[in-house]
């Protein structure tokens, strides 16, 4: 038997080891991968509701439980605890609420022409779901990639990121002290994305890889999918024939989200949001409004009032209450940042503010400042040509501000991403709305909204590179495949008796 | 236009197995607007317990409904038959909210014992007899905000 290997968990600020965990072995994957598949059929033992009522049970424990969950969120993730809070929000309300997302899979009867319903569309489990999730949210995402395939019946097998997985540690600790029904139908695994995937991806009994990860990972994943499928080709018979079975891949990827700010709206109140849309969580999150786009007539002004709220951001401590910004996750996004940065400098941009590291040399305790930069709009006209920092997703706190003409001239520069997760926009202008709405390319479009919005109806998914399949979704309804049913008794069976 | 003044009953008011429970009803009929934004017939059961393990058990020390009527709510003792969700409360929760002076002060503290649930201190969870969305449109969502159950955006996350 391979020896077992322990994984530390370290404080992102302080450095100090937080926690040890076993980590697995293919081996011990594979037995988990196994025994989650045999045990599947106890969640088809149970209806929807049956299954919504447990979530909603288990959300009041995680309730009961938060103080002590959000210690360990700010330790392993370095999410200030103000940050804390909506992380296990989401997750807590999203729970307690889950037979909301009946109305996805419930059947649909059809009507046909002459009025009959003889006709219905079932929505089926697809199986066993293998989930990966980010560094960035310990809880939310993992449990959410486990609540879901939970919810509509299928097995699970969830990945948290090795940064951080005490969090969804405990949080299965509790299913387990709760007597969670199936819930040996449900496992984690804490293992390395790098072998971890290949071994999902040969599973046979594995027929989903839902990951929250970068586009380029992604793309990494079906390229290992295309080199096994290449493995299994059988060409007796002439032709290549892929014994590997498919699979259903979801993604859900970076952001560049543009956020418009025109020339009507109150600057200090959309400057203040702004803030907060671009930088909470040090803008590690896929969703954060990355590149600002501003009508010419209020720029000067709008970026006065944004730098000023910037100023307001207070980092360092995360367990400290006020603090807004919190240590990077690791030392690669710090990296980044600079790298981000410095390129844009080559193209003689003006940085407004920030553009500093507290680097301690170490693998915690690292900062970048929140940083703006004004990136001209004729660098944004050939995208292939165009700053990292306005084509690449910048997962840290380093966002781009760029002056549009007009609205016209602010939905071309939203639209030049290769990237369509959430487009947000700020105006008062009731009919230009509209013209947002229709013509902004992105999955997810937010008009004068509030950031970080919770709402049981905030839907994940994007368009282009960031989320595969493409629109705007819930996972419950991916997780799920329509079988379409025609039942002709009522019509024909004297006829076939 | 002038909005209508809701009016409170508490019916059989002995019937009540603990002082806790009359306490709070008395307390509840104070304040009727709370109920405001639920339609016309929702009832829902406020079930008192002693611990979580009760709770867990669904063994409450004492229980009553409350129904939104034409006038204003009607509060009466022991379980409804067909109530649209149950709202637990620990009876260490239940004697902190009647000290409360205020609507506002008796929302914050309601939402302080959802949102920061404990053992010792009190605490408040609800258990759903119909559908999310069935109570939504019967404006249990609004309901849940007023009492200060469901917080606002801008308390959950402010900078």
């Amino acid at each position: 038997m391979a020896k077992v290997h322990e994984l530390e968990i370290k404080n992102k600020y302080t450095g100090e080891i937080i926690g040890t965990v076993p980590a697995d072995t293919p081996e011990t994957v594979n037995d988990k991968i196994k025994k989650v598949h045999k045990n599947q059929h106890l969640l088809r033992e149970m209806d929807f509701f049956e299954r919504a009522q447990v979530l909603s049970k288990f959300a009041t424990k995680l309730r009961f439980k938060k103080a002590q969950l959000k210690d360990l969120v700010v330790a392993e993730g370095g999410l200030p605890i103000k940050y804390s809070e909506w992380e296990l929000g989401i997750v807590m309300t999203g729970f307690k609420f889950c037979d909301w997302y009946h109305q996805f899979i419930e059947d649909k009867p059809l009507t046909g022409i002459e009025g009959e319903q003889n006709a219905t569309i079932k929505y089926i489990p697809h199986g066993l779901s293998a989930c990966i999730s980010p560094r960035n949210t310990p809880i939310s995402l993992p449990l959410y990639q486990m609540g879901a395939n939970y919810l509509v019946g299928n097995g699970a097998i969830v990945k948290p990121s090795t940064a951080c997985p005490l969090t969804m540690l405990e949080a299965y600790s509790t299913m387990k002290d709760m007597d969670f029904p199936g819930l040996d139908a449900l496992n984690l695994v804490i293992a390395p994305g790098e072998w971890a995937v290949d071994e999902f991806l040969k599973s046979h009994l594995i027929k989903i890889i839902m990951t929250v990860t970068s586009s380029h990972t992604a793309k990494d994943i079906l390229v290992r999918y295309g080199r096994l499928l290449k493995k299994t080709a059988d060409r007796s018979m002439g032709v290549a024939m892929y014994t590997q079975p498919f699979k259903q891949f979801f993604f859900e990827c970076a952001g560049n989200d543009a956020g418009i700010v025109m020339d009507d709206v109150n600057l200090e109140h959309v400057a203040k949001w702004n803030a907060m849309a671009s930088y909470t969580n040090s803008g590690q999150q896929c969703f954060s409004m990355k590149r600002i786009i501003v009508h010419q007539d209020i720029y000067d002004e709008y970026t006065e009032c944004l730098i000023k709220e910037m100023e307001k951001l207070k980092y360092g401590d995360p367990t400290d209450p006020t603090v807004d910004i919190g240590p990077l996750g690791s030392r690669r996004i710090l990296m980044m940042m600079e790298v981000m940065v410095a390129d844009a400098k080559e193209y003689g941009v003006k940085i407004y503010t920030g553009g500093e590291k507290i680097d301690t040399g170490e693998d915690y305790g690292l900062f970048y400042t929140p940083t703006l930069v004004e990136i001209k709009p004729d660098l944004c006209e050939d995208l292939s040509k165009a700053p990292f920092l306005w084509r690449e997703e910048a997962f840290g706190p380093v966002r781009s501000i760029t002056k549009a003409k007009d609205m016209k001239d602010a939905i071309r520069l939203a639209n030049a991403s290769n990237y369509g997760m959430r487009a947000v926009v700020y105006t008062s202008n009731l009919d230009n709305i509209e013209v947002f709405k229709d013509q902004l390319e992105a999955a997810n479009i937010y008009v004068n909204a509030r950031p970080m919005l919770v709402d049981i109806t905030v839907s994940l998914g994007g368009i282009k590179d960031s989320a595969y399949p493409a629109g705007c979704k819930y996972y419950p309804q991916e997780l799920v495949y329509g079988k379409y049913i025609y039942d002709g008794t009522p019509l024909n069976l004297e006829k076939i008796k | 236009m002038l909005e209508e003044e809701l009016t409170s009953q508490i019916i059989d008011k002995e019937a009540y197995k603990t002082e806790i429970a009359k306490k709070y009803t008395t307390f509840l009929a104070q304040y009727p607007e709370i109920f405001s934004d639920l339609i016309l017939a929702s009832n829902f059961d406020f079930a008192l317990y002693n611990s979580i393990e009760t709770y867990d058990k669904e063994s409450p020390v004492d229980i009553f409904n409350v129904l939104r009527n034409g006038n204003g709510i009607e509060i009466k003792p022991g379980r409804a038959i067909n109530s649209d969700l149950e709202l637990a409360l620990s009876v260490s929760a239940v004697k902190k909210l009647i000290q409360t002076k205020t609507k506002v002060e008796y929302a914050n503290l309601l939402g302080t014992f959802y949102n920061d649930p404990d053992e010792e201190k009190g605490w408040i969870d609800f258990v759903l007899h119909k559908r999310t969305q069935v109570l939504i449109d019967m404006g249990y969502g609004k309901f849940a905000q007023t009492a200060g159950i469901l917080k606002d955006d801008d308390d959950i996350y402010s900078m």
